[in-house]
């Protein structure tokens, strides 16, 4: 281990329920639990959501890119019949203050702009009215006068921009909003040692999770208490009270957040903290309940949830036998209009920057740049994806520079099954794995060699095709220091360092076991998976669980749904609510069956003597007895009425970063593995490409439901093949947002989707976490779009076309081809 | 604002409506019939979340006007179900895990139904190019294709079912 | 994302819908409305007063009339695609809706409304113009017919007048053994083309007769490849010469955008086309 490591102790496991052969809910393809209520239409999603009174509202949104302004008049679409009110920025501002932000020192931004815009979109008035067709009359109604600023598109103009292009004069003196330079381990050393130092200028474009439902908000503001109460499809919501409290100047327990039914989130409703406060400040301002949701129209252009937007310039220093020593790069990112979390993505990809390879040291150097679009929040990768990618890029440009296979020069640097825990440069571990069992699953799974051979003899046919492998992690199970240990080291901002998930578990006098969660459904499967774990361990039938949301005043720790996080939490809290929930079983029960608490056991959802076959109280009896017959039991606190528990899990493994930041702790442990495989075909005439075939074996431990899993490595898959083929954000030179509308912004449908997906499973439990459970939510987009950039570049080898930016759209890929063909004409 | 009057029959019940003329089918359905199974994904026709069955067509119903459908017939997802019993096809999208977040589902379930009335047994690729026009961001759409596929078969096991029965 | 409000009418006859049109006020059709609405959600159109037709029953035909195939203004894109008349005789028109769209959009949007439309990237308005469809405009108390190679002048224009309505299409059988082509390069299935070439032509002692190309999605609107037609007529079906003709369309193409890539486009797959064209002709 490197010496920069050896102040990062990995603590002991944690892990109280080890995994096993033979669980009997664990593992099951079971049915989910959400599914019935959903599928009769009865989900009760943000919009399904109405009170007395509710009032819509619409919105006044920016048509500059960058604009002081000059003159708001609302007359107009105050007179318009049916409108309640008009209000601007600075009315909100009477109500509201700023949003949080992660950023440090902070970069300010309102709900509704005050005196500027800085992005296409950015609210500047609002309407409340009756219903919405009328409020987005009385929107149109609304008179504006400008005066346009330079609007900064282009990254790297943006980045030396001055004057009147700056974004945020009172907060920074340029655009570039965080410059911060890292190195973990002997970097410069291994550079100059190296026998061939491989340099890559990688681009990766923005587009973002465009979850088919928008975000939405139905707030109530009371007056005379003084608090809100709040409908959300945030996936934070038991979190958000004491993040924007301060915006809306109540204390966090003033603010009532009621969970819904989310549709889909993918990371773009990790916070939607702008669009409560902002709908939350109408309410209080108008007088009356409010809901407001999103147009696609707005989603698009003021969500906050944009994805990544890098330029990488990156080496790998490479030995003269092939080995990885080090990876250095700079990275810039376009990270829009404002800095919501700061460079927490580029936190994140410092969980697993340098892959699945044994790589000694590693540099970089990041630039958060602000530009006039729309600001960057999470999308399925938070980062992770990009450096991925990066990292696969470099690999298979090494391969190329050595003259060597990609795939043997990845097994020759991989890290072998025994060296788990691995401690990476950066400080982070990854807990357990075996990646050559995932790569060789993989490999017979697609019959890579013959597949090999078969494009090569189509090539020779004079057909593109070609095939590409890619050996990814998936982190999860995340730790909040990611959030800020890249921050400015004088001012490092908020230093949250808890990620708790939290449960209340109670068994009802007539045998039900009442189940409250603290986290949103968002699409994963929160029911299911507690429903299974619950079911294990204390052997009661799954369908006898039902299950109830908290709200944040009613509602213990969660955190949601987040960094392949929940599945894991949620079990240790299923783990430790069930400890609990058996002790206080066996006292009621070995009381009722005259026996000691020690000589009895669960069994078939009751309490049993050991080793005696009749001699049993159901749960539902002990329930009701414990519950309404207090007498039948000796008194003191120990046999106090009901049989109830509420237990918290925290994060299994973090540790703090190095004060110095020479490492940056254990922050994001749990490590699965996956390895995609992709032939392709590609019409060099016309740039579109083919999928022929895919393979995909992923490793997340344990698994608890292998179908949703499955469910969820397709999904992030077919996200990964749109963000590699199809998916980009367009701006033109005046910031304008030219394709905000799912019939331009194309997501694939069916018809693009692989005809012949194979998926196969490695199960490598985490010694961390229970049962060693390992997250899954993100692997698919963490893999699809190095497989598929591979598989296309080997298409076009022949031709000798690169790949070093994504998207590759079939114009873009066209052009590529293009180019190439006058090169060789020339 | 005028207002329209008219009538119309949603899921075999007819209904009463005095809307302008301007509100949109899936506004009408989703807010003023008070059933919020059918949902609105973008507003200009392109994710078929909002596909509803009007006269045994699915159609977007973000892209008409309630008054359009004066006199027709309309079967959102809340009239697939019989009482407590899942429609065969809502059951085999349970079964096959054809849904995730379930906000596209009430539009692959009315386009699903409309495929199978016309085509009893489906290839995957009839059902890949019929569920085409409904965008899913969760499922990648494969247990999706299974579950049209599984319910292609229940559906002709109850059919085969009714057929041997005695008259 | 809401309409502005309209005045709406629902005429039962073309008579009274023709009487409607013709009071003027910034008067919209409203036939299938899978153009309209979208564009009328987005407030990019808010017309004063929409005439819906789909009430007007007698306008939904697909008929024969003599060696014309009549498709009305209440014709169904998906009618359309699934009609036997259709299939047998004009098979590029039931083919092509396979890129058209997708299934609950083609149940109410209709071929007129979609020629009426005439979005430079829509398919139909060139597969019209290399069948060289009669468009009957209708106003009241006259009809005229236009030709569909003189029917469309930029994107979103056409020859039609405001108290006009397009009310039939009237296709010319064409003649036995006739062959076709249709590629089409879009982002996905049933998105607006990039690009999309169409080709009709007989063969005749081995040579080409009669051949009919267009494209869309490259210029201002559809248009037919005069051209390239004349090259092609009385010749041997050729690689060299479709390649030759593919290339001189390419330059003659004047895109609107993405001129490089359009162009290739078109040198990718006018020649497809042709031999598809001529693989079918027989």
């Amino acid at each position: 281990m490197s010496n920069h490591l050896k102040s990062n102790v990995i603590p002991p496991s944690r892990q109280r329920e080890a995994p096993r052969a033979g669980m009997t809910w664990i593992g099951q393809s079971m049915k989910r639990v959400e599914d019935p209520r959903i599928l009769s239409g009865k989900g009760g999603y943000i919009d399904d959501i109405a009170v007395p009174g509710m009032a819509h509202a619409a919105m006044v949104s920016s048509p500059h890119a960058h604009a002081r302004i000059v003159s708001i008049d609302t007359s107009k679409a105050e007179k318009l019949p049916g409108v309640i009110g008009v209000y601007t920025g600075e009315d909100m501002a009477r109500v509201v203050d700023p949003c949080p932000s992660f950023a440090s020192p902070p970069i300010t931004q309102n709900a509704m702009s005050v005196g500027k815009v800085r992005h296409v979109g950015e609210v500047v008035a609002a309407v409340v009215a009756e219903d919405r067709y009328v409020a987005e009359d009385a929107a149109e109604l609304v008179e504006m006068e400008w005066d346009i600023l330079p609007a900064c598109v282009d990254l790297e103009a943006s980045a030396a921009a001055t004057g009147e292009a700056v974004l945020h004069p009172d907060d920074r003196d340029g655009n570039v909003a965080l410059d911060e330079s890292f190195s973990f381990g002997d970097v410069d050393e291994h550079f100059d040692e190296a026998h061939t130092i491989v340099k890559r200028r990688l681009r990766w474009r923005r587009s973002s999770a465009q979850a088919i439902e928008t975000c939405g908000v139905v707030a109530q503001f009371d007056p005379f208490k003084g608090g809100y109460t709040i409908h959300s499809n945030s996936n934070f919501y038991n979190f958000i009270p004491f993040v924007i409290g301060g915006s809306l100047r109540v204390s966090p327990g003033e603010l009532r957040i009621i969970p819904v039914l989310t549709g889909g989130s993918f990371g773009s409703k990790v916070f939607s903290h702008k669009i409560i406060i902002l709908t939350a400040g109408l309410a209080r301002l108008a007088g009356v309940p409010v809901k407001y949701i999103e147009d696609r129209l707005e989603h698009f252009t003021n969500s906050d949830s944009h994805g990544s937007d890098r330029l990488y310039d990156a080496e790998l220093a490479v030995t003269e036998d092939g080995t990885f020593t080090s990876l250095r790069f700079t990275v810039m990112d376009d990270y829009g209009a404002y800095l919501q979390f700061g460079v927490g993505t580029h936190g994140n990809a410092m969980a697993q920057v340098t892959g699945p390879y044994q790589i000694q040291s590693f540099g970089m150097r990041v630039m958060a740049v602000l530009t006039n679009k729309t600001q960057q929040g999470p999308y399925r990768g938070f980062g992770s994806e990009v450096t991925n990618w990066v990292m696969e890029r470099m690999v298979d440009a090494a391969a190329e520079e050595l003259g060597r296979d990609p795939v043997e020069l990845r097994v020759q640097n991989m890290i072998q099954p025994d060296q788990f825990p691995y401690m990476i440069p950066t400080g982070n571990i990854y807990d357990s794995g075996n990646f050559q069992k995932v790569l060789s699953e993989a490999q017979t799974m697609f019959d890579f060699d013959g597949w090999r051979d078969k494009a090569r003899a189509m090539r020779a046919e004079g057909r593109c095709v070609g095939v590409g492998l890619a050996t990814c992690m998936e982190r999860s199970v995340y730790g909040p220091t990611e959030w800020w240990s890249l921050n400015n080291k004088e001012t490092p901002g908020f230093t949250l360092t808890s990620t708790p998930e939290g449960i209340t578990v109670r068994l009802d006098p007539s045998g039900k076991m009442f189940v409250t969660l603290n986290s949103p459904m968002v699409g994963n499967s929160p029911e299911t998976v507690v429903a299974q774990i619950l079911a294990e361990r204390l052997t009661i039938a799954p369908e006898d669980i039902v299950f109830n949301y908290s709200d944040s005043q009613s509602g213990f720790n969660g955190v949601g749904p987040q960094g392949s996080r929940f599945t894991a939490m949620i079990a240790g809290a299923c783990v430790s609510a069930s400890i609990k929930l058996e002790e206080k079983l066996k006292r009621f029960g070995a009381h009722m069956l005259q026996r000691r608490p020690e000589d009895v056991e669960l069994r078939n959802g009751t309490v049993a003597v050991k080793g005696l076959k009749d001699q049993e109280k159901p749960f539902g009896e002990i329930a009701l007895t414990s519950s309404f017959f207090r007498l039948s039991f000796p008194d003191g606190e120990e046999f106090d009425s009901g049989i109830e528990t509420t237990a918290v899990y925290d994060h299994p493994l973090s540790t703090d970063p190095a004060e110095d930041r020479s490492h940056l702790g254990i922050f994001y442990p749990i490590v699965g593995h996956i390895c995609h495989i992709v032939a392709v075909e590609v019409d060099a005439g016309t740039g579109k490409v083919e999928i022929l075939d895919y393979a995909a074996v992923h490793d997340n431990g344990t698994m608890v439901n292998p179908r949703t899993l499955a469910g969820q490595v397709w999904g992030g898959t077919a996200n990964g093949i749109g963000t590699t083929l199809s998916e980009v954000f367009n701006y033109d030179d005046e910031g304008q947002f030219t394709n905000p509308n799912f019939a331009e912004f194309a997501m694939p449908t069916a018809n693009e989707m692989p005809r012949n997906f194979k998926l196969g499973h490695v199960e490598t439990p985490s010694p961390f976490t229970e049962y060693g459970i390992k997250g899954g939510g993100e692997g698919g987009r963490l893999g699809a779009p190095s497989a598929l950039t591979s598989a296309i570049e080997d298409a076009l080898s022949d031709r000798g076309v690169k790949i070093t930016s994504l998207p590759v759209t079939p114009p873009i890929l066209r052009g590529l081809i293009r180019t190439a063909e006058q090169t060789a004409a020339e | 604002m005028t207002k329209v009057s008219f009538q119309l029959t949603v899921n075999g019940r007819v209904r009463e409506a005095s809307v302008p003329p301007r509100m949109l089918l899936s506004d009408f359905i989703r807010h003023e019939l008070a059933m919020p199974g059918t949902h609105v994904g973008c507003e200009h026709g392109v994710c078929g979340s909002c596909n509803v069955m009007l006269d045994g067509k699915a159609v977007r119903s973000c892209l008409m006007f309630a008054i359009q459908a004066e006199g027709s017939e309309i079967t959102t997802v809340e009239g697939l179900a019989t009482g407590d019993d899942l429609h065969p096809i809502q059951q085999a999208f349970w079964e096959e895990h054809g849904l995730q977040c379930g906000f596209c589902t009430p539009g692959m379930l009315a386009t699903a139904q409309e495929l199978l009335a016309e085509n009893s047994d489906p290839t995957d690729d009839e059902i890949r190019e019929a569920i085409s026009g409904n965008l899913c961001r969760c499922t990648g759409y494969e247990f999706v294709i299974s579950a049209i596929r599984s319910a292609s078969v229940k559906l002709r096991a109850a059919q085969a079912e009714t057929t041997l029965q005695p008259v | 994302m809401k309409p502005s409000a309209f005045r709406y009418e629902r005429p039962t006859d073309l008579q009274a819908a023709l009487a409607l049109l013709a009071t003027g006020g910034d008067a919209r059709i409203l036939a299938g409305g899978q153009s309209l609405v979208p564009m009328m959600n987005y407030r990019l159109a808010q017309p004063a007063c929409l005439i819906d037709i789909n009430r007007v029953s007698d306008l939904d035909y697909i008929r024969e009339d003599g060696d014309v195939i009549a498709i009305g203004a209440l014709a169904r894109h998906g009618a359309i695609k699934s009609s036997d008349l259709i299939k047998a005789h004009l098979p590029i028109v039931a083919e092509a809706y396979d890129w058209i769209a997708h299934a609950a959009v083609r149940n109410r949007g209709t071929l007129c409304g979609n020629l009426c439309h005439a979005d430079a990237a829509s398919e139909m308005p060139a597969i019209m113009q290399i069948l060289e469809a009669e468009l009957v405009l209708a106003k009241v108390g006259t009809t005229r017919t236009v030709a569909a190679t003189e029917f469309f002048v930029g994107t979103y224009e056409t020859a039609i007048a405001e108290d006009e309505m397009l009310t039939e299409v009237r296709i010319r059988k064409p003649a036995a053994g006739t062959g076709w082509g249709f590629e089409e390069v879009a982002m996905r299935r049933g998105d607006y083309a990039w690009c999309t070439v169409v080709a009709t032509l007989e063969i005749s002692d081995g040579n080409i007769v009669a051949p009919r190309i267009a494209i869309a999605g490259v210029n201002d609107c559809a248009a037919r490849l005069g051209t390239v037609e004349g090259a092609l007529t009385g010749k041997k079906p050729d690689a060299s010469l479709f390649a030759d003709v593919a290339a001189t369309a390419a330059e003659a193409a004047t895109p609107t955008e993405n001129a490089a890539y359009k162009r290739d486009l078109i040198r990718a797959l006018l020649p497809r086309v042709l031999n598809d064209a001529v693989e079918r002709a027989g």
